[in-house]
């Protein structure tokens, strides 16, 4: 509608005051409308205003044949009708020519079939046509193509509240059998319901048998009255009317294009009952979508809500109609057919009715269980498309709203003791990443035991995809406990719809009980997978999340890796994932000082125990030492060898195989950088990048391969004072606190 | 076939051991079939331990702690007859019951019965002429519909009324006096249902959770459609577990001393290849001697007792069922716990795991009612 705003005025208020020159002077809008069409143009010589004078000026009973002028003139409207579509006046001036039946019904027809809207049609000129066909002159060929052209052009009337108050009128014309499938698909698009309509229907379906067009009409009866008629809509219905035939739909749609305009004729209603694509018989069909359909039993809510209006939800159809009527939406027989619009779920993400959400949850609870747990026959591996369509359903569902469902989340915690972990694995695991914070008391049972046995029964694939799970969720806590964490009490209410409070203290539990859980995950799993650099980028995933909770998340909680992560991590034979371990442990650096500064400044409640910042100046000193100072297996470090198994080894100063030029991760770099260094050398001595100039230089070259963790750590860690050849690395420390 | 006459006096047992398939061949298929129910069994048995660990999440109302009751009362003589409409009472007792899980009903009205047997009616006979739509109102249908609700039967103030559905054909031929045929029945029930459960749910739910049905599926599951699309309730079949079946062996042989058993038949099915088929029936006197011996507290503790019915305790239960077991094993050197129990019958009635079960002896009717109500509710998806 909004687009008919800058192409005319509403019908009744151009009329009024808008232009003393307009030379006509008749009283009538027509004339109004063409003068303002000559207003625009200010052309008084165009043709088409000249040809549509004619048009409304012609005697009634001038003869047609052999009438050249009014040839010509039908000529010139047809013209512009095809190139550009004819103005709201122009139509109003053919229809009613046409109609009226002033030169005959020959014309009529080839009038008819050029009324190409350019914008928008006037409702009162489609009402004046209905009143002409009710005199009843009009051949029935001629009055079937009116209504069909009504339907075509049904969109683009611009209003339609006069139309529907001549809804009876038009159900007048029902009893014509010649003109009963295109005026009751007319009917179903000008609603409006009265009790013996539907007894004439019903009778005139007894009459004519199973008809679509009957159907339809009958269906929509059904959204907006329930409780008067019953139908069951057989599964293969033709969906909807077809305009048969119609002359203008290819014109209308070249019009429109060349005039860039976007309202499209009428397709019929878009019904609620889709063709159902099922053609298999699935037994069960507990993973179907209900129909939406509206409350039938509406005589208890009389007494609460007599006063205002509802509107069913199935009688909505864009967003600005959900808009208009938000506040007095009737939610549908079955919630779990909200699942199946989108704009349903606009809907879902505003309900506050706990019965509401209580029905959803049964519906989906009943779902997962029969399909995953009740499954009698094994059914679950039989129809893994269908139920993975419909957990791709609920993911979008659930990532829409951003919000797990609880029936979803009790159904993972029995679903993840009998899971093999394949069985729709992407989908599980994206399900379980959206689970609401779990109490700490709670967490290892529910979730911790059954993932561990998951996990180390499972290929490498699958402990990347739960490691990424785990990230997952881990990030969604993070991120409620930022939008919900209110400053004041410390208390945070997870979720609007469960009455879960939690205390920060209990939030803070269940984040480490978590963190700790991934590290004793990803430890064992490190080891039992070599270190597989697939897998330790996944790990340092989960980590780069932690390590930034208090300064991303404002959660005043940091947790450092285990050893079995951090060493993995440090030794690995990939230079990325040693820069992203360096990258890591920059930003708990940055964490912990921004930390202990607010912990200065506010004395707040919160403190980073002792025992964390030790552990991290250990792995500073670690990294750095092992890095930079080529002090590797020296004492005082977690990793220790003997002094004899190290000359048993054989390797010349062991102390420097981590180094940055040694290290087997970095050693590729070093020889490169060897050769750019020193092209004519024959013999390679990576010792000798070890001089402070070219020690430099190497490390620039480093940072220029993209290795930016390091980076970061060295300038702000590493007071750099080596003198040359030194390679115990007199002066160096780590300056942490 | 074969008879066997024990040397041990207090049993008198007759055994039928029939093979399922008489060949020896065994093709994949049915091999597959055996590995299949095992796992569905394996399925369940996990689900009911998970649903304990998820009861403990003591925070969420929906988490309520559901599990079948380890300890109920014994059967006691109901003088349900005096409450509950004889014909009403005749018609549950007439046939075996389908039975299926329900969940709680959003907007039932047990004062709005009529007009849902005129909705039920024209839903059944569009669904009848998919395609051609029906009036509500109109009476020209061939089905007719009564709701009604069975005054009297219920365990707690907490349980809702027990809802009676009936459909008689209307036969077009038929005279104006004719007796209208019943061609279905079905009936939703909550006989002592958990009360934390009941409570916590909002009051626009009326939970009847189990759904008996004897009649046409295609009839079944028409009702089932309607009572989904207009109370958002969702239907599943309910089994009569292996335990709930050990229940009512027990339960129904308790009764012995009131109400002759006859018999007490109990059929097994152990997990071989080819799949074996046991019929293991047992004299009802031998079968309440063994009861007896099991029960924990001497005979004239009882006595005391007696005005509130001794409670049975799932111990008891176990044991009198190990007994029948170990009498079996001692003859047949086959254990019967490898295998399950797949159906109980006695003159009170028959269970059948698959969830089919006839109740013979109103008396009793209230107890296992009470038993099925509780599986019903352990079914529930919240």
């Amino acid at each position: 509608m909004a687009a008919t705003l800058n192409q005319s005025g509403p019908p009744d208020s151009d009329s009024s005051s808008l232009n003393d020159q307009s030379v006509s002077s008749r009283t009538s809008n027509r004339s109004l409308r063409i003068a303002e069409k000559e207003r625009k143009k200010t052309e008084a010589d165009d043709p088409v205003v000249t040809a549509l004078k004619y048009f409304s000026d012609v005697e009634a009973g001038t003869p047609l044949y052999g009438n050249d002028e009014f040839e010509n003139n039908l000529v010139v409207v047809e013209r512009v009708a095809y190139s550009k579509g004819l103005s709201p006046e122009a139509i109003s001036v053919m229809l009613e020519f046409a109609m009226s039946l002033r030169m005959g019904t020959s014309p009529c027809v080839r009038v008819l079939k050029c009324l190409i809207p350019a914008s928008v049609v006037p409702q009162e000129a489609v009402v004046r046509a209905w009143v002409w066909l009710g005199v009843g002159k009009i051949p029935t060929s001629t009055q079937v193509l009116f209504i069909k052209w009504v339907l075509t052009i049904f969109d683009m009337i611009d209003a339609k509240d006069q139309l529907r108050a001549i809804y009876g009128f038009i159900f007048s014309f029902v009893t014509d059998e010649n003109l009963v499938c295109v005026v009751i698909h007319l009917l179903t698009l000008v609603i409006s319901l009265r009790v013996f309509r539907v007894r004439k229907l019903l009778e005139l379906q007894s009459k004519l048998g199973r008809q679509s067009f009957l159907l339809h009409l009958l269906s929509l009866y059904k959204v907006f009255c329930p409780e008067l008629v019953t139908l069951c809509i057989p599964s293969r219905m033709r969906s909807g009317f077809k305009n048969h035939n119609n002359p203008w739909k290819s014109a209308l749609i070249g019009v429109q294009k060349r005039n860039g305009s976007q309202v499209g004729p009428s397709n019929g209603l878009v019904f609620t009952i889709k063709d159902k694509t099922v053609s298999r018989k699935r037994k069960q069909c507990h993973l179907e979508l209900p129909v939406l359909r509206s409350v039938v039993n509406k005589q208890d809510q009389t007494e609460s809500s007599s006063s205002r209006k509802v509107v069913p939800l199935v009688q909505i159809h864009s967003f600005a109609e959900l808009l208009e009527n938000m506040h007095r939406i009737e939610l549908p027989a079955q919630m779990g057919s909200l699942l199946g619009s989108s704009l349903a779920l606009q809907y879902l993400d505003c309900v506050q009715d706990e019965s509401a959400l209580l029905r959803l949850n049964f519906w989906l609870g009943y779902a997962l269980h029969e399909e995953f747990l009740f499954c009698g026959d094994g059914g679950a591996s039989q129809n893994t498309e269908d139920s993975q369509h419909f957990l791709n359903k609920l993911l979008f569902t659930q990532h829409f709203l951003q919000e797990g469902f609880f029936s979803s989340e009790a159904f993972l915690y029995k679903f993840l003791g009998v899971w093999d972990g394949s069985l729709l694995r992407p989908q599980i695991l994206d399900l379980l990443s959206n689970i609401p914070v779990v109490p700490s008391i709670q967490i290892g049972q529910l979730l911790f035991e059954p993932l561990m046995q998951l996990f180390f029964t499972s290929s490498l694939f699958f402990k990347c995809g739960l490691m990424e799970c785990l990230n997952n969720m881990l990030l969604k806590w993070l991120t409620w406990h930022s939008v919900y964490a209110l400053e004041d009490d410390l208390d945070i209410s997870l979720n609007s719809h469960t009455s879960i409070n939690m205390t920060l203290s209990g939030f803070k539990d269940s984040v480490m009980e978590l963190v700790h859980f991934v590290g004793r995950l990803a430890s064992v799993g490190l080891q039992l997978e070599g270190c597989h650099s697939l897998f330790l980028s996944f790990v340092l995933d989960f980590y780069e999340t932690v390590c930034d909770t208090f300064l991303k998340y404002g959660l005043p909680l940091v947790v450092t890796p285990p050893p079995g992560v951090f060493y993995p991590a440090l030794l690995a034979t990939d230079p990325v994932s040693v820069d992203r371990l360096a990258y890591i442990m920059y930003r708990y650096k940055v964490n912990l000082v921004s930390a202990k500064s607010q912990e200065k400044v506010t004395e707040q409640a919160f403190h980073i125990s002792r025992q964390t910042f030790r552990e991290f100046n250990h792995y500073m000193v670690v990294l750095v030492n092992c890095l930079w100072n080529s002090k590797m297996f020296h004492p005082g470090m977690d990793i220790q060898l003997g002094e004899e198994l190290l000359l048993k080894s054989n390797v010349p100063q062991p102390w420097t195989s981590f180094d940055l030029i040694h290290h087997p991760a970095f050693m590729s770099y070093a020889v490169d950088f060897h050769q750019r260094c020193w092209p004519g050398r024959k013999d390679m001595d990576l010792n000798s990048i070890k001089h402070s100039k070219p020690w430099s230089w190497y490390l620039e070259y480093l940072y220029s391969q993209g290795y930016d963790g390091l980076k970061q750590i060295v300038p702000s860690n590493i007071s750099w004072q080596l003198t040359a050849g030194d390679r115990q690395g007199n002066s160096l420390s780590a300056q942490q606190r | 076939m074969f008879k066997i006459v024990s040397g041990f006096v207090r049993y008198n047992t007759t055994i039928r051991m029939e093979r399922q398939h008489s060949s020896v061949v065994r093709t994949p298929l049915d091999s597959v079939k055996v590995q299949r129910r095992s796992k569905s069994r394996s399925y369940r048995q996990s689900y009911r331990s998970c649903l304990g660990a998820a009861s403990r999440l003591g925070s969420t109302p929906a988490f309520t702690a559901r599990r079948l009751n380890t300890s109920r009362k014994a059967p006691k003589l109901h003088n349900i007859t005096e409450k509950v409409n004889a014909e009403q009472l005749a018609l549950l007792m007439k046939s075996e019951w389908k039975l299926s899980y329900v969940t709680p009903l959003y907007q039932f009205r047990h004062t709005q019965l009529k007009s849902y047997s005129r909705q039920l009616s024209a839903f059944i006979a569009a669904e009848k002429q998919q395609g051609l739509a029906v009036e509500v109102e109109g009476s020209q249908n061939s089905f007719r519909v009564s709701f009604s609700a069975v005054q009297g039967m219920a365990g707690t103030d907490d349980d809702a009324e027990t809802v009676l559905i009936q459909i008689h054909s209307k036969s077009i031929f038929a005279r104006q006096d004719e007796h209208q045929r019943l061609i279905w029945s079905g009936w939703l029930t909550c006989i002592n249902g958990n009360p934390d459960y009941l409570r916590s749910l909002p009051k626009d739910f009326i939970c009847l959770p189990l759904f008996g049905s004897s009649g046409s599926e295609v009839l079944t599951s028409s009702v089932q459609s309607w009572f989904q699309q207009n109370f958002d309730c969702c239907f599943g079949p309910l089994e009569i577990s292996h335990t709930s079946l050990q229940w009512l062996v027990a339960l129904w042989t308790n009764c012995h001393t009131e109400s002759n058993i006859q018999h007490l038949k109990m059929i097994w099915s152990i997990p071989v290849v080819p799949p074996l088929q046991i019929t293991y029936t047992v004299n009802p006197q031998d079968a309440w001697d063994l009861w007896n011996s099991v029960r924990k507290s001497p005979q004239e503790e009882k006595e005391t007792e007696e005005e509130e019915g001794r409670s049975i305790d799932i111990e008891e239960v176990m044991q009198f069922m190990q007994g029948l077991k170990s009498h079996f094993y001692r003859h047949f050197r086959l254990d019967l716990s490898a295998g399950s129990l797949k159906q109980v019958s006695t003159a009170l009635g028959s269970a059948k795991y698959n969830g089919r079960i006839k109740i013979s002896n109103s008396k009793y009717m209230i107890t296992t009612l009470t038993l099925l109500t509780e599986g019903a509710l352990l079914k529930m998806p919240i």
